[in-house]
Parts: structure tokens; C-alpha cells; sequence
């Protein structure tokens, strides 16, 4: 038992590094996922250690770099290229600019850690600068997925315009992800719609509640549906699905998935002069939709963390439209099928899909759960890294991402 | 119509005379025997038989061409059809063209074979034959050129989903077979139109030059068929698709602006030209071409049916032809080349080629996204 307790507090400082191939750099990073809060955004910290003989005079650059990717690589003809690449931030890390620059508590203690040659860097995200988000690719796809990533890539050069060399330089990838607010507020959203038909007199009514407003991943999503119908059609069956809404930006196009539905004839037909009051539960989730190309997810940089694209949220007085990046939305829709000629009758009611806001109670059990699951992983890292055990960081190797791609 | 031969011997024997000593200045079409002199029109009587040098030359030429035409499109239709990467909906119509172009190449030792014996193998027959492998290959050609810009177009104006599958690439070039098929086998089957020896009489091209309604229309036809509707199809594709290009790069720029980046092409090797350029120089080269390959036939033959036909001599007849077999010759390069998967694999197959992957206009736009991928696996 006093095991695992002492694991799960190394846990908590865990820090990422990675070198460069020759060795000579290493970055250090107190985390890879950073939250964007709405009203601010975890700054980027990190310190970066380097043999100041290796330099020679050079410096040290880094850089926080976005990229967009809206086609397939294979696609790209005539010299196009469905990328790029937005370098949002750059500093010079070595020598250090500006000495007396405010260090978050994870620069202190790497840097009391690390000694004289470790020197802190920090960038914060642009106001405006869009959530990480990968399109799925699928099987035959090759290449990049779609989608819009971030990383921190750190180089050596002579000045700032020089490109430095690959052997000397080195990107972490990293994630910037959006939270839920901490209160998930009261209102309840709900449509209500009816239709009419050309040769019959009277409407079939159709309304949708759903009984949250913001849903954390994972979560069961009730859609409670009453349908009242005072026309002569009679509603055959009744679909229930939940609809990803994704909208890229930068080449303004946008497409929507159905990633969970139901069908059900439960109480149908729903006769002339009947009602039906009835719940659907619907899971939308990232892994009962892996092989639907163009499913928006929460950028990931492991196997294993994969799930759904959060909502997009934006500051309040600022317009959804004017997101930029990949803009992820949901609803739940219904669709009544009032026979052949009756046609469909249709609703959609918007919802959030997130994670939950850091430091809520369902963000602790969220953590809690995913805490058990690695344990098994952090004790083998520990037995790696054993040696540095004694300050209480556990230092883990940066993910090496994407192995198979030609050097 | 025998009055061109000055003595006794058969015409057969006349080549041989040639070589030997000066003969008689000769009309064109002379060595053709009298059973077959219907198929030289009056027009070309008017000229002095081409000297036999001014044949040996454009047999030369021809073999050049073949060479490099066999080389070229071989190694597209080789590559392409055989490499896993590039087996793409898009890269069919690669090799589609390829094969167009392939075909336009085995006219060339035809016309060699024609052009040492200075008149036509097999009149009317080889003419049939020698017209159908230009006309289906010509024709099929501009219109798959037509066909790969709308593929462009659509993959690069939408690229989420514009790309074409499986099945809307065959069937279009199953279209462009069907297009290329009645104005290469109507005048073989003088159905409509026919095809008559032109030029040096040594290749076969349809006839524009007989006065009659008949065939004034199918100029006419022909031209629009195979010139206008192509060229304009191409104009519109790639116009269209530059200003997807324009609109793509206007809005990432409004972007970068909100998220201040001050340029946004981030790797500075880049900055100097824009994507417009590039798309523009591209899409110029292809109409360029296209230009350059049909407009001296169309000239020619509209000249022929509605002009002042004194101005088409034989030599100046001949060039549209050779015009029209160099741009089949440099299709490859234009479209294959560009393609950095074809580079890579052509550098794999041929080394000895000497195929710089790494051009450094590939580099320069990829760099960036590639770093971000290297590993420091062997670090």
C-alpha cells in the first residue's frame, strides 16, 4: 500500500523529455496537454538543456508551431500542399533573452534539478488559436492525418532566420484541449417542431429534450422524445442519432458524422390521434466509430487516449463563426418517418460533448479511473528511471510518434 | 496522269535512279502507281516532289521522337501501373495519357518505313491505319489533358471529398475512349469524311482540302470537337481552380492573422513565391502545350477547308504533325515528373537515372511538416 502511494504521487510531476539525435539538447516539458480555459490558456512551459561547449556561439531557438492539414498528402498534385505550418510563437532560449522572466513552479524545480545549463522557455497560445483535432483517417489513407496539431520544436542555429540542422534540432508534439466550464449550467435544450401535410389536414408534433446540457465523454446522452400526432399519417419508426457537425476553416467546407444512432419501432406506428412519450440513451463514442473516415477526435498523440473532438467553445461575445481551425459541434437528431408519402420530419437539438473542467469532482473520479489503468505502465517506467526517483520527478520519454514514417 | 514519268521504267525503279544520279525535277505524288493516284488531292500536284533529303531528315527526327516518346511513356505506363503508392484514382488519367501517347508513337517507324521509300506503304490501307493511330491518339490525348484538369480541380477545391473514386476514374476514361472513337473511325470507314496522304505524302491525316460541303463540315466538326472543347474545358478547369487556390490561401491568411502570425509561410526558403505562382506556372506550362501541339493541325486544316490553301506547302504541312509527336514526347515529363511518389519510385527503380528526389522545391514546403516527424530513433 505504501507503494502505491508513493507512486501516485511521483505521478504527479511527471515531466516529458526528449533529446536531440545527437544528443546535445534536451527539452523538458511539465506536460503535453494544455487547457484552454475560454478566458486563458495554460502557457506553454519548458526548460531546455544544453553542453554550452556543443554551442560554440550558437544559440538556441524554440518555437511553438501549429499545422494545418486539410488533404491527403497523396492528393496533393501541381505543387500544392494541403499543410501548413503557422509558427505562433519563437524565442531564443540560449543565451537566455530576458533573465527575469516569471518561471511556473515546474521551470523551478527543473531548473534547480538540472543545474546551470538548463534554461526555461514559455509561450502562451494566441488568443484565438484553435484546439487540437485529428480527422480519422481511413485504411487506405496514407500519410499525416488530417486535422490541426501543435509542437514545440527546438533548434540550434546561428540567428533566428537560420533553419538549424535535424540532427540537432527536436519537436515535441503537444495538445491544446478544451474543458468544460465547472458548472454545467441548468438549461435544459430542447426542440420542438411540427409538420403539416398537403393533403390531409392536422400536424404530427415532435419534441426533443435532452436532459443535460453539456455531456463529459463517455457519458450516456437521454434524448427524451414526445410525439403527438394529430394528423391522419401514422410515424412508422423513429431514428435517434448523434451527429458530429465538423467545420474546417481553412478551406470552408464542412461535413457531419452520425457517431451513435438507434433506430426503433417501439411503440409504432404511432396511429392518428396516438402520442408516444418515450427516451432514447445514446453513447457517442471514439471507439465504436473507428472505421468511419473524417470522425473529428481530440488530437492524440497516443493509442491509447483516443475519444471523440470536444464542442468548441468560444470566449462569450465572440461569434461561434469566427472559430477558427477545425470547429467541432454536436446535436442530437431525430427523424420521424411518417411513411412513404408522408415523408420525414426532423429535428435537431444542439448539445456539448467534453471533458470535464479540471479540479470538479467529476474530473477527479475521471482522473481516478484513468490512474488505475497506468498504474501497471508507471511502475515499469519507474523501475527505468529509478535513479531520479529521489527528487520526486519521474522523467518519461517523449511518445515517438509515428515510427514508420520515411526519415 | 502518267505524263510525270519521263521514260520507261516502272516506278518502282525510280528510288533507285535517285541515288544514282540527278533525275528530272518530278512532281509530288509521282511514284505513286496510277491505281492509287486518287488518293493524292490536286492541291499537293502543284508542289515539286520533296527532295529525298528533306525525307531521310524527317525520318531522323522521327526516330528521335520515338526514342524519347518510348522511353518517356514507357516508363510512366511502367512505373504507374506496377508501383502500389501510386495505383491513385488520379494517376489512371496519367496513364491514360501515357498510353494515348504510346499509341501516337507507333506511327513513327510507319512514317520511317514511308519515308525510304518516299511515298506511302500500303495506300489506302496503310493510310487508314497510319490516320487512325494519329486521330485516336490525338484526339484521346486532349481530351484526357481536359479530363486531368477536372480532376485537379476537384481534388484541390474540395479536398476532403472532391477526390474522384474508383469507378468515376474508369468511366472517364471510358469517355475518353468514346470521345476520341467517331472522328478516328468515321473517315477510316468514309462514313464521314475520309483519310488522304498530306504533306510530303508519306503520313495521313483526315482530308481538308476537297471542296465540298461535306467535308468543310467535318473540318468544322473536328475542330471543335477536338481542339475547342478541350482547350476550353482546360481554360475553365484550371481558371477554376486557381481561384480555389486564391480563396484557400486568402482565408488561412485571415487566420493567421487572428492567432498573429506575421507570415505565414512559415519556412523562410518558401517565402519567396506563392502557392498562386506555382499553380499558375503549371497550369500555363499544361495549356502551353496543348497550345503548341494542336494549333499548327487546327491552323493547317482550317486553312485547308476555308483559307488560302497556296500558303500550306508540304514542309509547312509537316510541321503541325511534328509539333503534335514532340508534345506527346514531353506529356510524361510535364505530368509524371511533378510528381514527387514518381520521383521517388522512378529514383528506386532506375538509379542510374539520376532523379533527384529532394528537388528543392518539394523540400523547401515539406521540410517543416518533416521535421516534425523525425525521430530521434537512432539517437
Amino acid at each position: 500500500m505504501l507503494d502505491f502511494l508513493s507512486l501516485v504521487f511521483v505521478v504527479a510531476v511527471k515531466v516529458f523529455k526528449k533529446t536531440t539525435p545527437n544528443g546535445k539538447v534536451t527539452v523538458y516539458l511539465g506536460k503535453r496537454d494544455f487547457i484552454d480555459h475560454v478566458d486563458y490558456c495554460d502557457p506553454v512551459d519548458g526548460v531546455v538543456v544544453v553542453d554550452t561547449e556543443y554551442l560554440k556561439g550558437r544559440k538556441v531557438y524554440s518555437q511553438l508551431v501549429t499545422t494545418y492539414r486539410f488533404g491527403r498528402e497523396e492528393d496533393e498534385v501541381m505543387g500544392v500542399k494541403f499543410s501548413k505550418e503557422l509558427v505562433i510563437g519563437q524565442d531564443q532560449v540560449v543565451p537566455m533573452v530576458n533573465s527575469k522572466m516569471e518561471l511556473t513552479p515546474v521551470q523551478e524545480k527543473l531548473l534547480k534539478k538540472l543545474g546551470p545549463n538548463a534554461f526555461p522557455f514559455t509561450f502562451t497560445f494566441p488568443e484565438m488559436s484553435p484546439s487540437s483535432v485529428t480527422l480519422q483517417p481511413s485504411d487506405e489513407d496514407q500519410g499525416k492525418p488530417m486535422g490541426v496539431d501543435y509542437c514545440v520544436r527546438t533548434y540550434v542555429a546561428d540567428n533566428e532566420d537560420d533553419k538549424g540542422h535535424k540532427r540537432s534540432s527536436v519537436t515535441l508534439a503537444i495538445k491544446k484541449l478544451q474543458h468544460a466550464p465547472a458548472s454545467r449550467g441548468r438549461r435544459l435544450p430542447s426542440s420542438l417542431v411540427s409538420k403539416g401535410f398537403t393533403f390531409s389536414n392536422g400536424k404530427i408534433s415532435l419534441e426533443v429534450t435532452l436532459d443535460k446540457e453539456i455531456y463529459y465523454h463517455g457519458e450516456k446522452v437521454a434524448a427524451n422524445i414526445i410525439v403527438s400526432n394529430n394528423s391522419r399519417k401514422s410515424v412508422r419508426n423513429i431514428r435517434c442519432m448523434v451527429v458530429q457537425h465538423v467545420e474546417i476553416t481553412m478551406i470552408n467546407s464542412q461535413f457531419s458524422r452520425h457517431v451513435a444512432s438507434l433506430e426503433s419501432r417501439e411503440g409504432c406506428p404511432v396511429t392518428p390521434g396516438a402520442s408516444l412519450s418515450k427516451t432514447f440513451y445514446l453513447v457517442p463514442l471514439a471507439r465504436s466509430n473507428k472505421d468511419i473516415r473524417g470522425v473529428a477526435l481530440d488530437g492524440h498523440l497516443k493509442e491509447d487516449d483516443v475519444n471523440l473532438a470536444s464542442s468548441t467553445l468560444v470566449s462569450e461575445g465572440k461569434c461561434p463563426a469566427d472559430a477558427i481551425g477545425i470547429v467541432v459541434s454536436y446535436s442530437v437528431r431525430v427523424k420521424l418517418n411518417c411513411g412513404t408519402l408522408g415523408g420525414e420530419l426532423v429535428t435537431d437539438v444542439p448539445f456539448k460533448l467534453l471533458h470535464p473542467a479540471e479540479g470538479s469532482v467529476e474530473r477527479q473520479r475521471f482522473n481516478a479511473m484513468k490512474k488505475m489503468q497506468s498504474i501497471e505502465r508507471h511502475r515499469y517506467e519507474n523501475s527505468l528511471y529509478a535513479n531520479e526517483e529521489e527528487d520526486n520527478i519521474v522523467f518519461e520519454d517523449f511518445a515517438r510518434l509515428r515510427m514508420n514514417e520515411p526519415e | 496522269m502518267a505524263t510525270n514519268f519521263t521514260d520507261d521504267i516502272g516506278p518502282m525503279a525510280y528510288p533507285l535512279k535517285m541515288v544514282s544520279q540527278e533525275v528530272v525535277e518530278h512532281m509530288l505524288g509521282w511514284n505513286i502507281p496510277e491505281e492509287h493516284q486518287d488518293l493524292v488531292h490536286e492541291h499537293w500536284r502543284n508542289f515539286p516532289a520533296v527532295s529525298k533529303y528533306w525525307h531521310y531528315g524527317l525520318a531522323f527526327i522521327y526516330t528521335l521522337l520515338m526514342l524519347a516518346s518510348m522511353t518517356g511513356n514507357g516508363i510512366v505506363i511502367w512505373i504507374f501501373s506496377t508501383s502500389k503508392s501510386l495505383r491513385s484514382p488520379s494517376n489512371m488519367f496519367v496513364i491514360n495519357l501515357a498510353i494515348f501517347d504510346f499509341m501516337m508513337m507507333f506511327e513513327m517507324p510507319l512514317l520511317v518505313l514511308n519515308s525510304f521509300h518516299q511515298r506511302l506503304l500500303g495506300y489506302q490501307l496503310g493510310c487508314d491505319i497510319y490516320a487512325v493511330l494519329g486521330s485516336l491518339s490525338g484526339i484521346g490525348g486532349a481530351i484526357t489533358n481536359a479530363v486531368i484538369a477536372f480532376d485537379r480541380y476537384k481534388t484541390i477545391s474540395s479536398p476532403l471529398d472532391g477526390r474522384l473514386n474508383r469507378t468515376q476514374a474508369a468511366l472517364l476514361i471510358l469517355f475518353t475512349w468514346v470521345w476520341a472513337t467517331p472522328f478516328s473511325f468515321l473517315p477510316a470507314f468514309r462514313v464521314w469524311g475520309k483519310y488522304v496522304p498530306e504533306g510530303f505524302l508519306t503520313t495521313c491525316s483526315f482530308d481538308f482540302l476537297t471542296e465540298d460541303e461535306d467535308t468543310r463540315v467535318f473540318v468544322m466538326c473536328i475542330f471543335v470537337w477536338s481542339y475547342v472543347i478541350p482547350m476550353c474545358c482546360i481554360c475553365y478547369f484550371y481558371s477554376k481552380l486557381f481561384s480555389a487556390v486564391r480563396l484557400h490561401e486568402r482565408m488561412l491568411k485571415e487566420q493567421a492573422k487572428k492567432m498573429n502570425v506575421k507570415s505565414l509561410a512559415a519556412n523562410k526558403d518558401d517565402a519567396g513565391k506563392s502557392v498562386e505562382i506555382r499553380i499558375a506556372k503549371v497550369a500555363f506550362t499544361i495549356f502551353f502545350l496543348f497550345i503548341c501541339a494542336w494549333t499548327p493541325y487546327a491552323f493547317v486544316a482550317m486553312t485547308g477547308a476555308f483559307g488560302d490553301r497556296s500558303i500550306l506547302t508540304p514542309v509547312a504541312t509537316m510541321i503541325p504533325a511534328v509539333c503534335a509527336k514532340v508534345v506527346s514526347c514531353l506529356d510524361p515529363w510535364v505530368y509524371a515528373i511533378n510528381h514527387p511518389r514518381y520521383r521517388a519510385e522512378l529514383q528506386k527503380r532506375v538509379p542510374w537515372m539520376g532523379v533527384r528526389e529532394a528537388d528543392p522545391d518539394n523540400t523547401s514546403n515539406v521540410s517543416g511538416a518533416t521535421a516534425q516527424t523525425q525521430n530521434p530513433a537512432e539517437a
